[in-house]
């Protein structure tokens, strides 16, 4: 790749802000924290988590990541896999960059670098979750076994009122 | 359940374990449906193996980060905040895999009347890899000091405290 390339064009970029497609309910905390074998009961006892600082079944603090399901009515994600028996799964998800546009680049290979995420609070149930996000960094690295592309999505999540609920920061290798 | 404060962490101390056992393709089954993650490499075997040449389901990144910061909330207490986590995959789970939240407590401080306990974190198999590791940085309060604010609001004070790079 050309040591010229330049990708800072799109430190910074973000879109609109992406809405939850429904409220966080209480049967979606169940299902979840079952999964997830947490059996703490301030995500399913409403007595007991009125009497702590949350106030109300809340869900764990990084479950707004989460919170962007395949809204009703949308295309079905399964459809790829009936036309095409090589199809992955994933079709129409982005669950990493949330809509960002892509950056077009010759790099074929992606691999997780890691998340850094800071926590604010907790979503209740009841409240939707916002994500906003946005390349923070991407640079073109020149490691030892070629040139790698180096990509920093940050997302930071609110409730539908602005209250800050997580930030994540998500580093992608690409080489 | 314990509330821990700021007394209670000293440099060396061991955080956790939490320990999730056997990670089934149920399991992993579970978790995907939860998030309708539809990537067949966490429940299609064929595919996994046959079409991606992985040496079985995986167990998915993000279950894993949720395991870590469970090890973090509950070591931090009711009274707790986990304000800052990071995560570094080192290696695949798969399933049949048994995973094992822990780490330590490797710097304490107490800044504008809150104490802030740092620990190094990871998961381990049964074969004791470590598959993911991390870091955190957890906010509790002095004995007699004030509650953590919740929402937790990060003050210019808080600005110096970080994760250890190298984590």
């Amino acid at each position: 790749m050309p040591e010229t390339e330049d990708f800072s064009a799109f430190v910074g970029t973000t879109i609109a802000p992406k809405t939850a497609p429904m409220p966080l309910e209480q049967d979606t905390i169940r299902r979840f924290v079952q999964a997830i074998m947490d059996a703490d009961p301030v995500y399913y006892d409403e007595a007991e988590a009125r009497r702590t600082r949350f106030g109300a079944i809340i869900a764990p603090p990084l479950y707004p990541v989460h919170a962007f399901r395949h809204p009703a009515g949308a295309p079905d994600p399964l459809a790829a896999i009936q036309r095409d028996p090589d199809s992955d799964g994933t079709e129409g998800s982005d669950a990493v960059g949330f809509g960002l546009p892509p950056i077009p680049s010759p790099f074929k290979r992606m691999l997780n670098g890691g998340n850094e995420i800071e926590f604010f609070r907790c979503l209740r149930v009841g409240e939707t979750a916002v994500a906003r996000p946005r390349y923070a960094d991407v640079s073109v690295k020149h490691g030892k076994s070629g040139d790698l592309l180096l990509v920093v999505i940050e997302t930071a999540f609110s409730t539908t009122e602005g209250d800050p609920l997580l930030i994540n920061r998500q580093t992608l290798i690409w080489r | 359940m314990q509330r821990p404060c700021f007394e209670d962490f000293a440099v060396g101390m061991a955080i956790g374990p939490v320990a999730k056992g056997q990670i089934t393709t149920a399991h992993i089954m579970r978790w995907s449906a939860s998030v309708e993650n539809w990537h067949r490499i966490h429940y299609d075997q064929r595919f996994a193996t046959a079409h991606d040449g992985l040496p079985d389901v995986l167990i998915n990144g993000s279950w894993k980060q949720h395991v870590l910061v469970q090890l973090m909330k509950d070591a931090l207490g009711p009274d707790g905040w986990l304000w800052k986590i990071r995560f570094r995959y080192q290696r695949m789970d798969v399933a049949g895999d048994s995973i094992t939240a822990l780490g330590e407590a490797i710097a304490t401080q107490e800044v504008d009347r809150l104490g802030f306990v740092t620990c190094r974190i990871r998961l381990e198999n049964q074969r004791g890899e470590i598959s993911t590791s991390g870091a955190a940085l957890g906010v509790v309060k002095l004995r007699d000091g004030p509650d953590v604010p919740y929402p937790f609001v990060v003050k210019p004070e808080y600005r110096g405290l970080a994760l250890p790079a190298d984590a």
